[in-house]
This record gives C-alpha cells, sequence and structure tokens, in this order.
C-alpha cells in the first residue's frame, strides 16, 4: 500500500494501490492525513490500483470523510474496480461517499 | 541518561579514587557513585534505592564477601549486573564469581581504563536487557488484551439453538488467530418467531469486543422491544450506536425474523453480505441487498427490509465475509460461489449439516494459507 498525492486549487487528488486491510490500515489513516491540508476543500481518492479493501480500510475512509466534514470538506472515491465496487455496495458505504468512475467525474462533481 | 553505579570495597582509599579518575564522566552525567563497605551495606543500599544500575565488588570483605553479595543481589534486585573486582592471577574466585552471575570481573591493581571500558559494556547490555523485557511485557500485555476480547467474544455466542417440529437453526464460528469481530446470536420473539442475527465488527482487540457488546446488547433489546420488522430494528440500533461515537467503529449486521407459522423470512442488511438460500435440489439463490449501510456509520439512516417464503426443505445461510473472502494459497477468493457449487453437489440435509460443511469447505480450500478473519456462519432449515 502507497500514496501519492497532488493538489490543484483545494482538491487533493491521491492514489492508494495494493491492499488495504487491518495489517497496514493505520499507515493508510497516517498517509491520508498527511496529504490533507485545513484549507483543502476535496480529497478525491484513486481506486484503481487497489486490489483489496477490507473493513478496517473502510474504517479509515469513514473517519477521513468525518475529518473532512468537520472542516467543510469533500471525500469523494473514483475508478474502483469491480470487486472493490462491491465491497462499498455490499457494506452500504457508498451511501455515505460518492463513488465516480473516472478521475474527471470526480472532480467535475466536485467543483459544480 | 545518567547510570548509578555501587561500588562495594572494604578499602577506604577506594571512594576517592574513583571520584577522581571517573571525575570527567561524573561531570557529564554519565556515572553516579554511591559506595558501601561490605556486602550486607551493599545489599542494604540495593534494597533501598531501585535506582542502582550496576554493582562493581570487590571479593575479600569483611561481615559478607563479594561472592556471598553474588549470590544474593538476584534476590534484591533481579536485573542487576555486577563487576568483580579480583586480585590479578586469582582464578579460582574469578572462576566462582563468573559461576555466581557476575557479567564480567577486572583485576587489581585496577586499571581505571579498564574498569570504565568494562562499565560501558556492562552498562550496554544492561539496556539491551532491559529493552528487550520491555518488548517481552508488551507482547505479554498485548496477548492478554487479546485473550480477554477473544473470551468475551466467545461469551456471547448461543451455545443453543432453537428448534421445532418445523425448522432447526444452527450456528458456529471458527475464531481468527488473531481475534476478529464476528458475532452470532438467535434470538426467541413473540408468537415462536425468532431473530437471527450475524454481525461482524470492523476491528480487532478489546475496544473491538467491547462495541460487540454493546451491538448484540442493543440487538437483543431492540429485537425483543420492537413492534416493527427487522428494518425497524437496524435503524434503531444504529441510531443508539451513532449516539456518541468517535472511534469510526462499525458492526456490518444483517438481522432476520423467521414465522415458522408461514415459512415466511424477512430480513434487512446493515452493510452485510445477502442471504444464500438453498433449496433441496441443491440450487441456490442469493438474495437483494436491502440497501443498508453497516451500523454505527450514518445516524439516521431508514433501514429497509424484504421478504422471503421458504419452502420445506430450503435452508437459509447467513454468513460473513470469513467465508466469501476465504483465500487460498494461490491467493484466489472462494466468493459465496464456492459454497452454491458445494451445495450444488451435496444439498444440505440440516441446518447441522450445512452450517458444517460450509465451515469444512473454507477449512479445506484455504489449506495451509494464513486466516486472517473470523469464520461465521448461520443456518436455518425449514423442515
Amino acid at each position: 500500500m502507497a500514496i501519492s498525492a497532488e493538489r490543484e486549487s483545494g482538491t487533493v487528488i491521491a492514489k492508494a494501490d495494493g491492499r488495504i486491510d487491518g495489517s497496514n490500515a493505520s499507515e493508510f489513516q497516517a498517509d491520508l492525513q498527511g496529504v490533507i491540508e485545513d484549507s483543502d476543500k476535496a480529497l478525491i481518492l484513486d481506486f484503481e490500483s487497489v486490489s483489496y479493501i477490507s473493513s478496517a480500510g473502510l474504517r479509515v475512509l469513514l473517519l477521513t470523510a468525518k475529518t473532512l466534514e468537520g472542516n467543510g470538506a469533500k471525500l469523494a472515491l473514483c475508478s474502483l474496480s469491480e470487486p472493490i465496487r462491491e465491497v462499498f455496495r455490499i457494506s452500504g458505504f457508498d451511501n455515505i461517499i460518492p463513488i465516480h468512475d473516472s478521475q474527471a467525474e470526480a472532480t467535475a462533481a466536485i467543483g459544480g | 541518561m545518567t547510570y548509578k553505579i555501587l561500588v562495594v570495597d572494604d578499602e577506604p582509599d577506594l571512594e576517592p579514587l574513583v571520584l577522581q579518575r571517573m571525575r570527567r564522566h561524573i561531570r557529564r552525567g554519565r556515572y553516579e557513585f554511591v559506595f558501601a563497605h561490605n556486602g550486607i551495606e551493599a545489599l542494604e543500599q540495593l534494597e533501598a534505592d531501585p535506582n542502582i544500575d550496576m554493582v562493581v565488588s570487590d571479593i575479600n570483605m569483611p561481615r559478607m564477601d563479594g561472592l556471598t553479595l553474588l549470590e544474593q543481589i538476584p534476590n534484591v534486585s533481579p536485573d542487576i549486573r555486577a563487576i568483580i573486582v579480583s586480585a590479578y592471577g586469582d582464578m579460582e574466585n574469578i572462576r566462582t564469581a563468573m559461576n555466581r552471575g557476575a557479567f564480567d570481573f577486572v583485576t587489581k591493581p585496577v586499571d581505571f581504563d579498564d574498569l570504565q571500558f568494562t562499565i560501558d559494556r556492562t552498562l550496554e547490555h544492561i539496556e539491551q536487557w532491559r529493552e528487550a523485557l520491555s518488548t517481552r511485557d508488551k507482547l505479554v500485555a498485548l496477548q492478554n488484551e487479546l485473550d480477554v476480547a477473544s473470551k468475551m467474544q466467545q461469551s456471547i455466542l448461543p451455545t443453543s439453538f432453537p428448534s421445532s417440529p418445523s425448522y432447526k437453526t444452527y450456528g458456529t464460528m471458527h475464531p481468527a488467530k488473531d481475534v476478529g469481530g464476528d458475532f452470532f446470536d438467535i434470538i426467541r420473539l413473540e408468537n415462536d418467531r425468532i431473530g437471527l442475527a450475524i454481525a461482524d465488527v470492523s476491528d480487532k482487540g478489546v475496544p473491538a469486543a467491547l462495541f460487540m457488546m454493546s451491538s448484540r446488547t442493543l440487538l437483543k433489546g431492540s429485537a425483543i422491544g420492537t413492534t416493527g420488522g427487522p428494518g425497524a430494528v437496524l435503524t434503531e440500533v444504529n441510531n443508539l450506536l451513532n449516539e456518541d461515537d468517535t472511534t469510526g467503529m462499525f458492526v456490518t449486521m444483517l438481522y432476520a425474523v423467521y414465522d415458522p407459522a408461514t415459512g415466511v423470512l424477512t430480513y434487512a442488511s446493515g452493510g452485510h453480505d445477502a442471504p444464500l438460500v438453498v433449496h433441496p435440489d441443491g440450487t441456490s439463490e442469493l438474495q437483494d441487498l436491502t440497501g443498508g449501510i453497516a451500523l454505527g456509520v450514518l445516524g439516521g439512516f431508514e433501514y429497509r427490509h424484504e421478504s422471503i417464503q421458504l419452502e420445506p426443505g430450503d435452508t437459509v445461510c447467513l454468513y460473513t465475509d470469513g467465508v466469501t473472502e476465504a483465500t487460498n494459497q494461490q491467493g484466489e477468493l472462494m466468493g459465496i460461489e464456492g459454497v452454491q457449487v458445494l451445495f450444488g453437489s451435496a444439498p444440505p440435509t440440516s441446518a447441522e449439516q450445512a452450517g458444517v460443511a460450509i465451515m469444512e469447505r473454507v477449512l479445506e480450500f484455504t489449506g495451509e494459507a494464513p486466516q486472517h478473519d473470523d469464520i461465521t456462519c448461520l443456518t436455518l432449515r425449514r423442515d
């Protein structure tokens, strides 16, 4: 699991990859906190290269969403593989975190 | 950090000599010396001052000699290391001292450079020893915590399974090596109906086990108290779990109510895998999800439920992701298809047989691959 991020006019786009599970969830959380700044308006997480996410990973996303919400900022996901999309569907997390097909779509949705 | 060194010698000239020769180290705060004149005094000081790190002792002294002192030190301060000072060439005493646990020795007349080198080497050893002890203590504490969590988890599982001439139930859990967060419950409701719950808490350890206990208690209370269906039960439990939660912990839960009078099963999913219904001919269908989110995530969420008709011989299987995400040594997931294939060739003959068969299938599939998640299933068969 690794994270790379770039920032454009208050929107951070971060790419995660590999497995996100109980063994590296706290690292994932620290990485996300590291890329977010108080002034950011949105965090878009590109999950194209994520192969697996466990409930421990979902919990990190939930905490991140709450942190961002506290700052008046938004969290969105994009480019999920079908099995990962299924995890969000079954867990119902697609109810609280917007999921988009591509970075472009996510950026447009956040901007609008 | 300053190390406190107890020097034990009946020779009155040694004290000023040590203070003089080691003055630079004392000034820099690396060493602090305290003195005793025989073994008895040394033991008294060790007992009175837990901050002493090591002992440098002469052998021949009145009242209690250095070799006897070596024997006694572990009774007072088990983690203290001692250096013995002996006459040059006195191999017999040196041998005895080493056998009694001395860490090293220096010979008289004392070469202070050598003494300082030996002291440093001893202190370095003490540091490593302390670090090893603290690591071990942390591991023991962690293991204790996991044991507590595991006992809590086991203690809430039902040990008897309701049944009647028209249906049987069965539940089983295979715990992960490092405690997971699964549980299930079977609740007797009014009018002979029964509630079936299966759940998976998002975390591990004692906090997760406590969250599990409260989820289970809230569910039971709500299930027995409500006049609404499973959707209303999950809505209520979710609101209670969200009241003052800051941990981000959540639980996926499927709650179903079975009415033996009609064979109707009504279920609601809070972010949990859908029920699988297996027919007597081995065909099976994964039921629809009800669109609910995991409990503890979003207060105020309204959970929906769905109803399905079970015919005689139908078995409904509830399970956690320990089943669907069972991974073999090649890294492949078993998926619910693994269970469907199993029952396709050997349809369930009873609730218990179905539960046991799923468990065996999962363990066979994973083989030697490490099991990171609890494997849990709960079955009901309409007879």
